[in-house]
């Protein structure tokens, strides 16, 4: 084994173009000194030993699981028995899968559903709750509560109050409407998990948009109003334009989130996924596939595969029209 | 920084091997029969139970306690598990190789663990114990094709039929009469959805495969390879519930409904009559006492005399390291002393040869308590599981959407069953 080469306090000094590329604050701090020399011998390893906690948290955790299921994708493995490579077999059984085109229109329904409301909704409420009013951060706090509550605890409370006999239906019955099948009817169930969606995601999303709006210069809509723009034309003329990309970035991530629902529709629809499993999403598939002792766990791999897909083209046509945007 | 192309091509190989490796895992011991049973009893041993912890801690800990002090060298650890998410943490754990050493399972929870070998073959193991169990327990942990037992049987059930007596009342029916037949029931269903105007159902959930059963209808074929459960007894069975469904008297609901739901729904006084278990009269008596002082308990509703019987068994886990202990405790937990013990505690019955002859279940002492009782184990002696062994989770889903199907008026009673078969029957070739 060779061994390494340390260069010397006395070596030739390093070349002055060397020097100036280094950053100033750090040359005044290290220079060439001894103790610098010591950290460059052991250069070729420590950036992988600061790496390497993340990196093994990454690799175990997203990593492997990733990989592994897209192996599994193309086997027939089952929960307790080891696959076989069956090609594109699972692939094709998704083609002619009922269940499986119910969830991916289920899913693609939410999106379109939950993301226009989330990205709109949340700009509206950070505009309201920006105002310097007395009192203002009480509704911040209000607005932000439904994130930090459990998915589960407000999903059975969505439940209690869209029940048959819930607070919303009494109150419906009381005015002369009449009961409203909120959890019979597979339309009904599908929107009210989406507006458990919206109301939950909201405050996540105001904070987000707080951040933005902070950042638009006041003069901007000070000129506006000089030139005579009032608060509507003013919205979509200075408020819009200047947290357009945080939109973008809120319909990405509204949007990914959407595709990928669970929590909510199931609480609701129960296991089964609503009547005759008619609210069934993509997620819900994959859990009732791949899970419990006979679960297939290639098909439901196969699935999580086209959820991949889905979701990887979501992200990159949501960025692809913010670029045109900026072109 | 500059990475070394040995240092990629070894995360590329790392990067492709370990997922294949997840592939390759199997599950060890596919006889699910093989190994040395005879030998000491000693070791540490751990025993997993279904959401029994809760309210028998004392009995299990004393039983625990007596076995390790008949067998000195072995120690028993317990674990229990909530009810929900059971056979997840069952298949959680065998697919990781954590299962306990003796497992608390049912039939269907069986089936799968004994065709991946993790079941151990109790006919080969633990042959000497057959004749302490009555013979039709001990064979309902035999699995359609294939041969053996995998699991010494347990304690057995009926499960009542709860129905709130004031509901009864109000529409008009003899509250001490409850229906007992199929048609009896669809007859006071209709009545109480119609006395009510439609905002009292009789019941807040479908139809199972085991309503199947009981009204008569054949369920597998012959050899239990198959479903069958689309005869002309299913598809009548399914268009009187229709009946029901339109007139209301199905809770608006039921499409959607869980055993939990359902249990809520009859606590709120929405349904009239829900399926229990002994344990559920603790929860009335706490959660809705007035309702308790109107609670009626019968029998399952069945066509053909007889009632289902839900039946609980013990596993050992074939990969157990100590086979011996393993199998010495889980037939201790079962053996005829005990079984008779827990029943003592609790409304069950046992499954040892015998035990229902005696005095505790034949004699009644006038109070309600020992004529449910006397009736249940009665009812056992005719008892039949009408809960297919190989009816997975994902089939039971499959049925249940067909018949929400049928009842939304998608698709008729027939369509929707044979529907529902095809589709079993295809899970079944798939597991």
């Amino acid at each position: 084994m060779k061994t390494p080469v340390v260069p010397s306090p006395t070596d030739s000094p390093p070349r002055r173009d060397t020097v100036a590329a280094v950053p100033a604050a750090r040359r005044t701090r290290s220079g060439p000194g001894r103790s610098g020399h010591r950290i460059s011998r052991h250069l070729p390893f420590s950036p992988w030993l600061f790496a390497a906690p993340g990196l093994l948290v990454v690799g175990t955790f997203s990593l492997f699981p990733f990989f592994s299921t897209l192996v599994n994708a193309f086997t027939d493995r089952r929960t307790l028995m080891p696959g076989k490579f069956v090609g594109l077999a699972n692939f094709r059984e998704l083609i002619h899968d009922d269940m499986f085109w119910t969830g991916l229109r289920n899913s693609t329904l939410y999106v379109l559903g939950v993301v226009p409301a989330l990205v709109i909704l949340p700009l509206l409420l950070a505009m309201l709750v920006q105002r310097h009013i007395p009192g203002i951060a009480f509704f911040r706090s209000a607005f932000y509560t439904p994130v930090v509550a459990s998915i589960v605890v407000v999903g059975l409370i969505w439940v209690w109050m869209l029940d048959d006999r819930g607070l919303i239906n009494a109150v419906l019955e009381a005015v002369g409407i009449g009961k409203v099948g909120f959890l019979s009817d597979q339309w009904l169930l599908l929107f009210s998990a989406m507006t458990v969606t919206v109301w939950k995601g909201l405050g996540y999303y105001m904070i987000i948009y707080l951040a933005a709006l902070a950042n638009v210069p006041r003069e901007l809509h000070e000129a506006a109003s000089v030139d005579g723009a009032g608060a509507v034309r003013r919205f979509f003329t200075v408020t819009v334009p200047a947290v357009r990309s945080t939109m973008v970035l809120v319909g990405a991530l509204a949007s990914v989130a959407a595709f990928k629902v669970f929590s909510e529709v199931y609480l609701m629809a129960g296991p089964s996924g609503g009547p005759a499993g008619e609210d069934t999403t993509l997620v819900m598939l994959v859990q009732r596939v791949g899970t419990g002792l006979t679960g297939r766990v290639g098909y439901a791999s196969a699935i999580s595969v086209v959820i991949f897909v889905v979701t990887v083209a979501l992200m990159l046509l949501v960025l692809r029209a913010d670029r045109k945007e900026d072109a | 920084m500059r990475i070394s192309r040995r240092a990629v091509a070894a995360a590329a190989v790392v990067a492709a091997v370990l997922p294949l490796s997840a592939c390759g895992g199997g599950t060890g011991d596919s006889s699910g029969g093989s190994g040395k049973v005879e030998g000491k009893v000693q070791g540490r041993i751990t025993f997993q139970t279904w959401n029994l912890q809760a309210n028998f801690k004392p009995y299990f800990t004393g039983l625990i306690a007596d076995f390790e002090k008949k067998y000195p060298g072995a120690e028993v650890k317990w674990v229990d598990r909530p009810a929900e998410g059971y056979a997840d943490k069952i298949s959680a754990d065998a697919a990781g190789g954590t299962l306990p050493d003796v497992v608390n399972v049912s039939p269907d929870l069986v089936a799968p663990l004994a065709k991946a070998g993790i079941a151990l073959d109790l006919d080969k193991a633990a042959s000497k114990y057959r004749k302490e169990y009555l013979p039709g327990a001990w064979q309902s942990h035999r699995i359609p094709g294939m041969e053996g037992t995998y699991a010494f049987p347990w304690y057995l059930n009926t499960g009542p039929l709860f129905y709130n007596k004031t509901l009864f009342k109000e529409a008009g029916l003899d509250p001490e009469k409850p229906p007992t037949t199929y048609d009896e029931l669809f007859d006071s269903g209709l009545k109480l959805a119609g006395q009510s105007k439609g905002k009292v159902a009789t019941l807040a959930n479908v139809p199972t495969i085991e309503d199947f059963g009981r009204y008569g209808g054949q369920l597998t074929n012959e050899d239990g390879t198959g479903f069958a459960f689309n005869d002309a007894k299913g598809i009548e069975l399914l268009t009187r519930y229709k009946e029901l469904y339109d007139a209301k008297a199905l809770d608006p609901q039921a499409l959607t409904a869980t055993p939990e739901s359902s249990g809520h729904k009859f606590l709120t006084g929405s349904v009239a009559m829900n399926p229990g278990s002994a344990l559920d009269l603790e929860n009335f008596k706490k959660q809705a006492p007035s309702l308790y002082k109107n609670i009626g308990i019968t029998d399952q509703i069945s066509s053909t005399g007889k009632a289902n019987m839900y039946v609980m068994g013990v596993m050992v886990n074939a990969q157990t390291k100590q086979k011996p202990a393993a199998v010495a405790f889980a037939h201790y937990v079962t053996d005829a002393t005990r079984q008779m013990e827990f029943a003592k505690q609790v409304a069950i019955f046992p499954s040892t040869a015998g035990s229902l002859d005696d005095p505790y279940f034949t004699e009644e002492d006038g109070t309600d308590v020992t004529r449910v009782r006397v009736a249940a184990a009665k009812s056992l002696k005719t008892a039949v599981n009408y809960t297919p062994v190989l009816f997975s989770d994902q089939m039971k889903t499959e049925l249940r959407n067909q018949i929400a199907k049928a009842l939304q008026g998608k698709q008729s009673p027939k369509e929707a069953l044979d529907n529902a078969v095809k589709a079993c029957d295809r899970l079944l070739q798939q597991s």
